[in-house]
C-alpha cells in the first residue's frame, strides 16, 4: 500500500530519482522492496534518534510516546498531537519536530543530535509511503549496499545495533592496515628524500600548491633539538652544524639527538601525557604515590633503549605476568594504576573497585587503541562498532588485577641519589608529629584518671554519654583537638613520603579479590591467594546496582584480523586468574591489530608536525578526525611494524624527510597555500608551534646555563609562585603540608619532567601554558594565548630570576655589552642578532642602567612559617596554627636582584624581554 | 608603536574572524569532523582581542533576567535537617538505634546507627512562611527572596567527587565548571577582568582547582581565584623593584622585536594575539586593584556585611567583593566556604558555620536588591550534598552529628528569574531521601543555565568524540524553580 504513493514523490523531488533505481535494482522483488527498505531505513533513524526517550526504557518513556510499535506511534503521546499520519509527513509530529521548524518542539532536543537532511528525507519518504513498519527483526541481508557496511561484533544489546550499518569512512581504522604503493612524483619542483615526501607531494602536486623551501640550518637545528630533546641547541652545536657542509650533516644531527639521554625524557613527556602520570593519587587527600617515579623513569629508560613498541605494550599491561622474576616488569605495570584513585571511610568499596575497572578499561582503549571505550559502559557505542558486551569483556581482563606495592630492589639504572638528608627530614617530621600526638594522648589519659580518682571508676563514661563529649576527647581543649587532627594527618603524609626511598614498585598482581579495603597502600603480595576471581557482568546503564549477564574476558570483537585466538570463540581471552592481561596485551601488540601501529605512528607524527595525520590521536573512530593522508598513515604503520616497532627509526625517517625540513613560510606559487589549504592539512610548509609548558621552563633554564641535566630519581620540588606554594589546601579533616621547594638550586633546576607532580597543586606557570591536569589522558596540548601567561613570564618570580641568572652568565662568558647581546641571541633564539637588534638592545640596556643605578632593590627574606586557617568541623569555628617551613631555613636562593650590580640588573631587563619574545616561545 | 594599535589588526584580519564563526556554526550540525582539532587551530590563530576574543559578550540562547551569577558554595555538605528542612519526626526517633548493612553503604554509614534530632528550633519567616532554623537571624529577614529547593539528588557521598559533580556535572575531574560553561556561553562584559572569578576560603577546597576548571574548554574560561591576601591575581604585580616606566620600556622593546619577527613570518596570527595579550595585561595591572579594593566602601556597607566583626569578617569581605565584581561586569562569581562537614556535634558545628555566613549572605541579598542588581543576578546557595538523619558510633560514643547524604539535601536560589518566596520539593518524613519534585543534579544544572539564558542542549563542546554539555547527557528544566 505504502509504496504506491512513491512515484508521486519522484515527481516532486528530483533527488529521489537517484535513489530509487538503485533500490529497485538491488532488490529481489522490485514491487515489495521499496517499502521494506524504506521501513528499515526509517527504523534505523528512529531507533538511533528517538528510542532513547521513546521506547528503549519502558520506565523512562518521555511524554507518554512509545515509538517501538506502529500502534504506539499512531496513538501518539500525552500532547494529543498527531505523531504519525501515514502519507502526510507535514501533519506528522514525528517529521515536523525533526525538521526543527517549530522552535518550541525540536526533536531530538539537542541541536547536535539533529537529523541530517538525508535522514529527514528518509523519514519523509517513509511517511509519504504510508509508514510501513519493519518486521520483528529486520533481516540484515535486505539492506542495500549503499546504506553502508555491517561490522560483525560479539553482538549489541539489541539486534538493531548488531545489524546497523556504518559508512566505510567511519570504520576505516577497523580495516586491516593497507600496503599502499609509494606515489611516483614526476614534478621536479618537489624534493623527494624518502617515501614520506612522495605521499605528501602527491596531493600538493594535484592541487598545484608548491612545496616550501628548505629551512635554513639554524631554524632546522632549533626545530629538531626541541622536537627530540625538548631543549634548545647550544651555540656550539649551532656552529658545528653550520660548519658541517657534508650532505648528511643533518642526518648526523638526528642521530646525535636520538642518542642523547634527553631524547627519552622528551619522548616520556609525550607518553606520560597520554598515561596521566602524577606523583599523587588525587581526590580528598591527594596522597603521595611514593613509588610512582619509578614508572616515570622506566618509561624514559625504555625510550632511550629504543625498546620495541610491541614489547613496551606487553610490559605495561602484563609485565608482571610475562616475567614475574624481572623486577623492572613490576614497575612497568604501574601504568595500570596511573589514574586518580582514592578509597576513604566514606567510599563504598564496590564503587571504588568499579571506578578502577572503568578507568583502566577506558584508558587502555584510549592509550593503545585510539578508541575511547567509556561510552560503551552504559550502552552499545553510538558511533563505533563497540558493543557494551565488549566493554565488559575487556574489563574482565582486569578482573583479577589487584593493587599492591611490591618489593622491588632498585635496579642498576635507577638513580635514587643520596637520600640521607631527605630521609632525616622525614624522620624528624614523623617523630615531631608522634610526640605531639603522644603528649595529647597522655593528657587525655591523665585527665580521665584524675576525674575517676575524684568521682569514681566509670564516671567519665557516664559523662561522655551526653551529646557533646567523647572519651578520647576528654580533658582536651578545642584547639588541642584540632592540633591532634592536624598532626594525625601530618603523620599520614610523612609516612607515605618516607616510602619514597624504599624499594617498592607501584604495581599489581593477578589473583582473586584480597578484600583489602583499607585506605592505606597494601605492601607486598598476600600469600593467601585462593578464591574466585571477580565475575564481571554487564552493568545495565553502567550502574553497579543493576548487574546483568555475566561475561568472560575478551577483546574488541569488531577487529577480526587480530583475533586468531580460537576458531570457536575468536574474541575470547583465557579466564584463569593469571594470563588474562598477557593475552590481551598480545592481541593489542600484534601487527594484525588494525589500530595499534596506526595510533602510535600518528602520535609520533603529531610530535613533529603539531597535528597528527589524524587530528585526534586518542580517537580513530567515527567521531575522530579523518586522516589527512590515509595512505601515508598506513604506509608508516606498516613500515614501523616491519622495522621492529622501533621508535628511533621512525623519528629518523620523519626528520630526514624533505617534508620535515621545509621552512614554516608557505611558498608563493600559482595557488597559495593560505587560500587553497588554510589549515595546512597538506603540509605545504612546516607548522609553527608554541613550546609546551615544560619545554618553555627547561629552555629558560638551559639558556641561562642553570639546567641540571641529571636524569631520573624521586621527584624534585622546583620553585613555584610562593603564594601558591603556601596556599593552604584542604584535605580530609586538615590542611596539606605547605609546598616547600628543594633547598638547593641544583635540585630545583632539574628538567620539569622530574618535578614532583601533585594532582591538586599545579605549578601555575606551567598551567597557564596549557600543561594539562593528569586526570584524563591528554592526546594533544592546547596552545591558547591568555593574559595570565604575560603575568607569569613578565612579572613572575621564576622568569625574573632566570633573566637575572641569564645576565650574570652572559657577563661571565662575554667581555663586552655587544658580545653579551650577541651571545644572548644565539642562546635564546639559536641565531645571531640581525638588523638593528643589537642597537635596540644596547639602547634599552643604557636606559635601564640609568634607572638601576639610582634604584637599588631592597632585600626580602623568605618566610620561615606559614599561618594556616581552617574551619574546625567539630565546632564550626576558625582554627589557626603555624607550620614551620623547615626547608626554607636551610635554603639556598637563586641570585637575587639585591645581590646583583646595576649593570647585571640592566642586562637582566634585556634578557627578560628576550625570554618573552615570540621567537623564544615558538618553534618554527 | 603602530603595531600595538588594536584597530589596525581589527581591519586587517576581519576575514579570519568570519571564518572562525563559520567553524563554530558548523559545530552544531556536522557530526563527524574532529571539531576540537579544528577549533584548536582556529582559537590559537586568534588575531586580536577585538575580532577573536572568545570572551566577548554573546547573545544568550533565550531571553533571561539573570545576567550574572553568584554561587555560594558551602563545602562539606550543610545539613538540610538543621537549616531549611525541619523534621519533627526525628525528635520522636531521637537516639533510637538501628543497624544498616548494605553493600552500597560505606564503611562509615554501615553497622550500628541511631537517629539524631535537630538541636535547633525552626520558625517560619516572611510572607511566604519559609521554614528556617533559628540560627539564621539575618537571613530570616530576607526570607521572601529565597526559593528553597529540597528535591535535588546527587550521585556521590564522597566530598571531592560530590564537589566535582556539583561544580562541573561530572564526579571525576576534567569537565568545565558551571562558571566556565557560563562564560563560554555568554562571554563577559568587562574585558579587563576575568569572566569567572573564584573567591576561595582560606584553604583551597578538597579536590583543589579542578572545582573551577575550564576542563576541555579553552583556557580563557578557567575560573580565576582572587586572593584575599597578597597579589589578587597571581603575578598581577611585577617584582617590587620594577616601576611602571621600566616595564613600559621593556614592553616597547618586546613589541619591536616581535614586530620585526612578525614581518619575517607573515600570516602567523598567533604572534599578533600574543602581542595584544601583553598590552591587555599591562592595562589589567592598572585597573584590577581598583575594582577589588574594599576601602572605598562606606562604613555602613561594611557593617552590613559584618566586615570587621570576627565571626563574619572573612566571608563578609568575599560577599561584598562578589557584589563589586558583578557590578563591574564579571559574569560568574563563586565563593567557597568550607567547614560544613559536621559528622560530630552538629549543634556546635553548624551554629558556628551559620554564624559566619548568615549576616554576610543577608547583606549580599539586601545590597543587591538596594542597588537594583538582584533581578539581574542569580544567587545560589548549596553544598555538595545533604546530611543523614542518623549517625554512627565513633570512638565508642554517640556524637550527635550527621554523615553524608546524596539523596536528600536542601539548597536555595534567589534573584533573577527565580520563584522567590517558595519552598519547592520535599524530602521524606525523616529527611533521608527527596520525595517530592525529585530531580537529579543534572536538572538543577540545566535550570541554572536556563535562568542565565542558556540552553544546556545548545551549550555544547566537541570533545573526545562527542558533544559534551554540563548536564553530561541532557536534562530538563525544573520549572517549579522559575518565576
Amino acid at each position: 500500500m505504502g509504496w504506491i504513493t512513491f512515484p508521486c514523490i519522484r515527481m516532486k523531488r528530483p533527488f529521489a530519482f537517484v535513489v530509487v533505481p538503485a533500490l529497485l535494482a538491488a532488490s529481489p522483488s522490485p514491487a515489495a522492496a521499496p517499502a521494506q527498505e524504506l521501513a528499515q531505513r526509517a527504523w534505523a533513524v528512529i531507533s538511533q534518534k528517538c528510542l532513547a526517550c521513546h521506547g528503549n526504557d519502558a520506565e523512562k518513556i518521555k511524554g507518554g510516546l512509545n515509538l517501538t510499535t506502529r500502534a504506539g506511534a499512531l496513538a501518539g503521546g500525552e500532547s494529543e498531537r498527531t505523531v504519525l499520519k501515514p502519507g502526510k509527513p507535514d501533519e506528522s509530529l514525528l517529521y515536523t519536530a525533526a525538521t526543527r521548524a517549530d522552535p518550541q518542539l525540536p526533536m531530538p532536543p539537542k541541536d547536535n543530535d539533529a537529523l541530517s537532511p538525508a535522514q529527514l528525507k528518509i523519514l519523509r519518504d517513509w511517511i509519504l509511503a504510508g509508514a510501513p513498519w519493519p518486521g520483528e527483526k529486520p533481516a540484515a541481508g535486505s539492506w542495500n549496499a549503499a546504506d553502508g557496511i555491517v561490522v560483525k561484533t560479539s553482538g549489541g544489546l539489541s539486534p538493531d545495533w548488531s545489524n546497523r550499518r556504518y559508512k566505510p569512512e567511519d570504520v576505516w581504522a577497523w580495516q586491516p592496515v593497507g600496503t599502499p604503493a609509494v606515489p611516483s612524483i614526476r614534478d621536479s619542483k618537489f624534493t623527494i628524500r624518502n617515501p614520506i615526501d612522495a605521499f605528501t607531494a602527491a596531493p600538493l602536486a594535484l592541487r598545484g600548491i608548491p612545496q616550501a623551501k628548505p629551512a635554513d640550518k639554524p631554524t632546522l637545528l632549533r626545530r629538531a633539538t626541541f622536537d627530540l630533546l625538548g631543549l634548545p641547541p647550544t651555540p656550539a652545536e649551532l656552529d658545528a652544524f653550520v660548519r658541517d657542509k657534508s650532505p648528511d650533516a643533518f642526518a648526523k644531527v638526528v642521530k646525535r639527538l636520538l642518542d642523547s639521554p634527553h631524547y627519552g625524557e622528551q619522548q616520556a613527556r609525550h607518553w606520560l601525557d597520554v598515561t596521566r602520570y602524577a606523583d599523587t593519587a588525587g581526590f580528598s587527600n591527594d596522597y603521595e604515590r611514593p613509588h610512582a617515579w619509578r614508572y616515570r623513569d622506566y618509561v624514559i629508560r625504555s625510550f632511550n633503549a629504543d625498546k620495541p613498541y610491541d614489547r613496551f605494550i606487553l610490559e605495561q599491561i602484563a609485565g608482571d605476568e610475562i616475567e614475574p622474576a624481572n623486577l623492572e616488569m613490576l614497575i612497568a605495570v604501574g601504568f595500570l594504576r596511573m589514574g586518580p584513585w582514592e578509597h576513604t571511610s566514606m567510599t563504598v568499596a564496590a564503587v571504588t573497585r568499579q571506578d578502577f575497572l572503568d578507568d583502566v578499561t577506558h584508558h587502555v582503549g584510549v592509550t593503545f587503541l585510539g578508541q575511547g571505550l567509556r561510552c560503551a559502559r552504559c550502552h552499545d557505542h553510538k558511533f563505533d562498532p563497540v558493543p557494551t558486551r565488549d566493554y565488559y569483556r575487556l574489563q574482565a581482563a582486569f578482573a583479577s588485577t589487584q593493587f599492591a606495592e611490591r618489593p622491588s630492589p632498585f635496579l642498576p639504572g635507577e638513580h635514587i641519589g643520596d637520600t640521607t638528608a631527605a630521609r632525616a627530614r622525614v624522620e624528624q617530621h614523623l617523630s615531631d608529629a608522634r610526640a605531639v600526638l603522644a603528649g595529647l594522648r597522655q593528657k587525655n589519659q591523665d585527665a580521665i584518671a584524675a576525674h575517676e580518682k575524684q568521682h569514681g571508676a566509670g564516671s567519665v563514661a557516664d559523662l561522655t554519654k551526653s551529646d557533646t563529649a567523647r572519651r578520647d576527647n576528654f580533658g582536651l581543649t578545642k584547639d588541642e583537638l584540632s592540633v591532634r587532627k592536624v598532626h594525625q594527618k601530618r603523620q599520614d603524609f610523612f609516612e607515605r613520603e618516607r616510602q619514597r626511598f624504599e624499594a617498592y614498585a607501584l604495581s599489581v598482581y593477578s589473583g582473586p579479590p584480597n578484600n583489602y579495603t583499607s585506605v592505606r597502600p597494601l605492601f607486598g603480595v598476600p600469600t593467601n591467594r585462593v578464591g574466585v576471581v571477580q565475575v564481571v557482568s554487564i552493568l545495565n546503564g553502567g550502574a553497579l546496582e543493576t548487574p546483568g549477564e555475566a561475561v568472560k574476558p575478551g577483546v574488541l570483537s569488531a577487529m577480526s584480523a587480530a583475533n586468531d585466538l580460537d576458531a570457536n570463540s575468536p574474541w575470547a581471552l583465557p579466564d584463569s586468574a593469571n594470563g588474562r592481561r598477557t593475552a590481551l596485551a598480545k592481541w593489542i601488540a600484534s601487527p594484525q591489530n588494525t589500530l595499534t601501529a596506526r595510533v602510535l605512528v600518528n602520535r609520533v607524527w603529531q610530535q613533529h608536525f603539531g597535528r597528527g595525520l589524524v587530528a585526534t590521536p586518542n580517537n580513530l573512530g567515527a567521531m575522530g578526525g579523518k586522516p589527512t593522508h590515509p595512505e601515508l598513515l598506513d604506509w608508516l604503520a606498516g613500515w614501523f611494524t616491519e622495522n621492529g616497532w622501533s621508535l628511533k627509526k621512525l623519528h629518523a625517517l620523519i626528520l630526514n624527510s624533505a617534508t620535515y625540513q621545509q621552512t614554516s613560510s608557505a611558498e608563493r606559487g600559482t595557488r597559495n597555500a593560505e587560500s587553497a589549504d588554510p589549515r595546512n592539512d597538506l603540509l605545504s610548509h612546516f607548522p609553527t608551534r608554541r613550546l609546551a609548558a615544560e619545554e618553555l621552563r627547561d629552555a629558560m633554564l638551559a639558556v641561562t646555563g642553570e639546567l641540571n641535566p641529571q636524569t631520573g630519581g624521586p621527584g624534585v620540588f622546583p620553585e613555584i609562585n610562593w603564594e601558591v606554594a603556601f596556599q593552604p589546601r584542604h584535605i580530609m579533616g586538615s590542611v596539606a603540608p605547605a609546598y616547600q621547594p628543594s633547598p638547593t638550586p641544583a635540585e630545583r633546576n632539574r628538567r620539569t619532567l622530574y618535578a614532583f607532580r601533585i594532582r591538586t597543586l599545579a605549578d601555575p606557570m606551567l598551567e597557564v601554558f596549557n600543561r594539562p591536569g593528569s586526570e584524563t589522558s591528554c592526546e594533544h596540548r592546547d596552545a591558547t594565548t591568555v593574559t595570565p601567561q604575560v603575568f607569569s613570564l613578565m612579572n613572575g618570580g621564576f622568569a625574573n630570576n632566570r633573566a637575572l641568572a641569564f645576565a650574570a652568565s652572559l657577563e661571565k662568558s662575554a667581555p663586552t655589552l655587544k658580545s653579551r647581546i650577541e651571545l644572548a641571541f644565539r642562546r635564546a633564539f639559536g641565531r645571531p642578532p640581525a638588523g638593528n637588534e643589537v642597537k635596540s638592545c644596547e639602547a634599552h640596556f643604557n636606559k635601564m642602567l640609568a634607572h638601576h643605578r639610582l634604584n637599588a632593590p631592597k632585600a626580602n627574606d623568605l618566610p620561615t612559617k606559614v599561618k594556616h586557617h581552617m574551619v574546625e568541623e567539630m565546632t564550626g569555628e576558625d582554627f589557626f596554627w603555624d607550620e614551620e617551613l623547615d626547608v626554607l631555613r636551610r635554603y639556598t636562593r637563586d641570585l637575587m636582584p639585591w645581590q646583583a650590580g646595576a649593570e647585571t640588573r640592566a642586562l637582566a631587563e634585556v634578557c627578560l624581554v628576550l625570554l618573552n619574545a615570540n621567537e623564544f616561545v615558538y618553534v618554527r | 608603536m603602530n603595531a600595538m594599535n588594536p584597530h589596525r589588526f581589527g581591519c586587517q584580519h576581519f576575514a579570519k574572524h568570519s571564518r572562525r564563526d563559520f567553524v563554530y556554526g558548523l559545530g552544531a550540525t556536522l557530526g563527524t569532523v574532529a571539531f576540537n582539532a579544528l577549533l584548536r587551530q582556529e582559537l590559537s590563530a586568534a588575531d586580536n582581542p577585538q575580532s577573536a576574543n572568545p570572551l566577548m559578550p554573546k547573545q544568550p540562547h533565550l531571553a533571561a533576567k539573570a545576567k550574572a551569577c553568584i554561587f555560594l558554595f558551602m563545602e562539606g555538605g550543610p545539613s538540610h535537617l538543621d537549616t531549611f528542612d525541619p523534621k519533627p519526626k526525628l525528635a520522636e526517633l531521637h537516639m533510637k538505634e538501628f543497624t544498616r548493612n548494605d553493600r552500597f553503604a560505606s564503611a562509615m554509614t554501615s553497622g550500628k546507627r541511631y537517629f539524631v534530632r535537630s538541636p535547633f528550633q525552626f520558625k517560619q519567616h516572611g510572607r511566604s512562611g519559609l521554614w528556617m532554623c533559628d540560627k539564621f537571624e539575618h537571613l530570616a529577614r530576607v526570607a521572601d527572596e529565597l526559593c528553597v529547593y529540597r528535591g535535588c539528588q546527587v550521585d556521590s557521598i564522597d566530598h571531592p567527587t560530590a564537589c566535582y559533580q556539583m561544580n562541573t556535572g561530572n564526579r571525576f575531574t576534567g569537565d568545565p565548571a558551571v562558571g566556565a560553561w557560563t562564560s563560554f556561553g555568554l562571554g563577559t562584559r568587562n574585558q579587563n577582568l576575568p569572566a569567572f572569578v573564584v573567591l576561595p576560603d582560606g584553604a583551597f577546597p578538597q579536590g583543589g582547582a579542578a572545582n573551577w576548571s575550564n576542563g576541555f574548554l579553552p583556557a580563557h574560561f578557567q575560573g580565576t581565584p582572587l586572593r584575599s591576601q597578597g597579589s589578587p591575581i597571581l603575578d598581577l604585580n611585577p617584582p617590587p623593584h620594577v616601576t611602571r616606566d621600566t616595564q613600559r620600556a621593556n614592553l616597547d622593546l618586546l613589541a619591536k622585536l616581535n614586530a620585526d619577527d612578525a614581518r619575517r613570518h607573515p600570516n602567523q596570527g598567533e604572534l599578533a594575539a600574543r602581542m595584544a595579550a601583553y598590552e591587555l595585561a599591562f592595562r589589567m595591572q592598572a585597573e584590577v586593584p581598583g575594582v577589588i579594593n574594599l576601602d572605598n566602601e562606606d562604613a555602613k556597607t561594611k557593617e552590613l556585611y559584618g566586615i570587621g566583626q570576627p565571626a563574619t569578617d572573612r566571608f563578609g569581605r568575599r560577599c561584598l567583593l562578589a557584589r563589586k565584581l558583578v557590578q563591574s561586569g564579571v559574569r560568574f562569581v563563586q565563593l567557597f566556604e568550607g567547614g560544613w562537614d559536621s559528622h560530630d556535634y552538629i549543634d556546635r558545628a553548624h551554629t558556628g558555620r551559620i554564624r559566619c555566613v548568615d549576616k554576610p549572605i543577608a547583606a549580599l541579598l539586601t545590597d543587591l536588591r538596594r542597588l537594583g542588581l538582584l533581578d539581574s543576578t542569580l544567587v545560589i546557595w548549596s553544598g555538595e550534598f545533604g546530611r543523614s538523619p542518623d549517625n554512627g558510633v565513633r570512638g565508642g560514643e554517640n556524637v550527635a552529628g550527621r554523615d553524608h547524604n546524596a539523596k536528600g539535601m536542601a539548597m536555595w536560589l534567589a534573584g533573577g528569574g527565580v520563584k522567590s518566596g517558595h519552598a519547592i520539593g520535599a524530602t521524606d518524613e525523616i529527611g533521608e531521601k527527596a520525595a517530592e519534585c525529585v530531580h537529579h543534579l543534572r536538572d538543577l544544572h540545566v535550570t541554572v543555565l536556563r535562568l542565565l539564558g542558556l540552553d544546556d542542549n545548545k551549550l555544547t563542546y566537541f570533545h573526545e568524540g562527542r558533544f559534551k554539555q554540563l548536564s553530561q547527557t541532557g536534562g530538563q528544566v525544573i520549572n517549579e524553580l522559575i518565576a
